[in-house]
């Protein structure tokens, strides 16, 4: 897998290129809306839960409580997942007249869009530090979220590939995906704490436990929001499973490409 | 290394019929698997042996299996049984500027198509130069491309493709891009690389350009190869079998004229009836063939005896221009006293000097004297004429003429 993809580097970054030029090409404030749809999100998800339901976060590190800065270190990591998948899905069919037409191998596309889109989550991760700074909230512990992150990553992609195939053959797979998506993001400790679900109920609590992404959001919050320590082992589990699931991605995704010209 | 560019052994492709296709999950669940999908076979045991350096044509009705194959060797399909071995880059004039991102400028899209078709980005920026002063953009390259006309696209698209530098370069019905001068150069191009030792498999229904192109043409129909050779052998039974299959379809049915025509007309001896084409075998002909000799048959009813009529069929061209006028009188052809009754009168065109086109036919006939008309009928028959050897070639008529160099 490697050595395939150290060979098709040249072309991913083409693809990454492309997507990065045109991205917001004809738009006039550009990257800037990329922050703006989290950002607006981050407010009214702040404001409904904290207020409204009365959503009480845990502790920070530096001994005091914010809601927002709680969501949004839950938030960043949930758009990093979703992120990939809800690109990642589309890609094959929006390049599919250049599938059907030139040989080349069907993932480079793909993965190049999703550099792309590991732009956007670097932006808002830069915007997540300024936030923890400025609240004083801030611990060696940190280092811990850069291995999370990146098996969050692998992750996503290895899913994303998989969905990204089944989607240039059945259609309908992105609109299954974005529903069950929706339902995941709930079953996901990022609008509540995982002390929450705990208190109201034990069945429900081992829902969300199950949920692998539940894994990795818990290990953000504890490595940048509590800035307690994450276990060794946890975050070699996280990233080595990560990357598993990136490896599965990709041999089922080159094994059912092979046809991509005449799927699309 | 072998001496053949791309080698296909038995090679098949099978499709699933469309409609047939599960293309949704729920037409999966609805329906399940159903009965087996139905197949049909694009391409079947295809075998060909493309020389290195050589332009190879492929030529067939649509739907024959031409582009399919193409795409097999293009490595865009998997062939469902058998097997094709290429060596070197091969690339594909397949659709001209696929890779092209609207959004991005004309320079930046060199850049991206060259890296999908598989060229190192150093050198890429090699020739990205001559890929520009080639397409003549120099000026627009850039701007966006979706500013770009259709034809600055596929001259872009031609550009890049012919200078990836491809070991085997398919083209596929794409030579008739960009105005005169900018065809001219393609095809300048692709002489030089096969000058350069490049193999090119074209597929074409520009007959003529094919045979002046290729080494070597191969002919598919449903999928099976016909005829592999010399272009103008395959070209030539290539054309006899799409010129009798159209006789078959629709042979022209006899012009009959209608009874009203004559009504309160002409007070006259002899009245037209029917014209009709034939071969010389007499088999009646929806169209005549360039070069090859082909009968009118004029039905006539003579209701009094006529002394030598003269019998004048003028052929018009579809654009206007009176073509020429065919007169027993001038031929010197009489045929002093015709009795009354039903004739036919058969006109051979030997070696039909028409050129492909369609032609209008009008007959006149005159008494002997040439004054007096006995009976006219305009717009009796149109017929078409097809070319015989792929050849279009220019004006309306071909002369029989000698050459000789003193």
């Amino acid at each position: 897998m490697l050595k395939e993809l150290k060979k098709q580097h040249a072309l991913i970054w083409a693809f990454a290129n492309r997507d990065f030029a045109t991205r917001y090409r004809s738009s006039v404030l550009g990257w800037a809306w990329s922050l703006v749809q989290p950002l607006a999100t981050l407010a009214i998800f702040a404001a409904v839960f904290s207020i409204v339901f009365r959503v009480q976060a845990p502790v920070m590190g530096n001994g005091k409580t914010s809601y927002a800065a709680f969501l949004f270190t839950g938030m960043v990591t949930w758009n990093l997942f979703s992120g990939l998948i809800n690109l990642s899905i589309t890609q094959l069919k929006s390049n599919g007249e250049l599938l059907k037409k030139v040989q080349f191998p069907a993932y480079t596309p793909v993965l190049g869009a999703s550099i792309v889109q590991l732009i956007q989550v670097a932006l808002e991760i830069v915007v997540l530090l300024g936030m923890f700074l400025i609240l004083g909230n801030i611990g060696v512990t940190w280092l811990m979220a850069i291995p999370i992150l990146i098996g969050t990553a692998f992750f996503a992609q290895g899913i994303g590939l998989m969905l990204s195939i089944m989607n240039a053959r059945f259609g309908d797979v992105m609109y299954i995906v974005s529903v069950l998506l929706g339902a995941l993001y709930f079953l996901t400790p990022v609008l509540y704490p995982m002390s929450l679900v705990e208190t109201h109920s034990s069945a429900l609590a081992w829902v969300v436990k199950l949920n692998p992404m539940s894994w990795y959001v818990q290990a953000m919050h504890d490595s940048m929001y509590t800035l307690t320590a994450v276990s060794f082992l946890e975050v070699a589990a996280l990233l080595v499973g990560g990357l598993l699931v990136f490896w599965a991605g990709f041999v089922i995704f080159n094994r059912y490409s092979e046809d991509i010209g005449e799927m699309l | 290394m072998s001496d053949y560019a791309v080698e296909s052994t038995n090679v098949g492709k099978r499709f699933m019929r469309s409609s047939e296709r599960r293309n949704s999950i729920k037409e999966r669940i609805v329906r399940g698997q159903g009965k087996r999908a139905e197949e049909f076979w694009a391409v079947k045991d295809v075998s060909l042996k493309i020389p290195r350096g050589s332009v190879y044509g492929l030529i067939g009705h649509n739907g024959s299996g031409k582009s399919t194959l193409l795409k097999m060797i293009g490595g865009i399909y998997r062939p469902t049984e058998g097997t094709i071995a290429s060596q070197g880059r091969i690339a594909s004039l397949i659709e001209l500027g696929a890779g092209f991102h609207p959004e991005m400028t004309g320079r930046e899209n060199i850049g991206l198509n060259g890296s999908i078709l598989g060229l190192p980005r150093k050198e890429i920026a090699e020739v990205t130069d001559e890929i520009i002063d080639f397409s003549g953009l120099r000026e627009f390259i850039d701007d966006p491309v979706k500013h770009y006309s259709s034809g600055m696209y596929v001259r872009l698209g031609f550009a890049v493709a012919v200078h990836m530098k491809p070991d085997v370069l398919l083209v596929d019905e794409v030579l008739a891009v960009g105005d005169e001068e900018f065809q001219r150069k393609c095809f300048d191009h692709l002489y030089s690389l096969r000058k350069a030792g490049k193999t090119i498999i074209v597929v074409s229904h520009g007959l003529g350009q094919l045979e002046a192109l290729c080494d070597e043409v191969a002919w598919l129909e449903r999928g099976s190869l016909q005829e592999i050779g010399e272009p103008t052998d395959v070209v030539a039974s290539y054309l006899k079998r799409v010129n009798a299959e159209e006789s078959a379809r629709n042979p022209l049915a006899e012009a009959k004229r209608e009874e009203q025509d004559h009504e309160g007309g002409l007070q006259s001896a002899l009245r037209l009836k029917s014209v009709q084409l034939t071969s010389t075998e007499g088999n009646v002909l929806n169209h005549a063939e360039t070069g090859t000799t082909f009968t009118f048959k004029i039905g006539v009813t003579l209701y009094d005896t006529v002394l030598g009529p003269n019998i004048r069929v003028a052929l018009q061209h579809e654009s206007g221009p009176l073509v020429t006028m065919i007169s027993n009188h001038r031929l010197g052809f009489d045929f002093s006293y015709v009795p009354a009754g039903e004739h036919t009168v058969e006109i051979d065109l030997l070696d039909n000097p028409l050129l492909p086109g369609r032609y209008r036919v009008h007959v006149d006939v005159f008494d002997h004297t040439g004054a007096k008309l006995l009976d006219s009928w305009n717009e009796a028959a149109e017929f078409p004429v097809r070319s015989g050897s792929g050849e279009i070639g220019q004006g309306f008529v071909q002369l029989p003429a000698e050459y000789r160099m003193n």
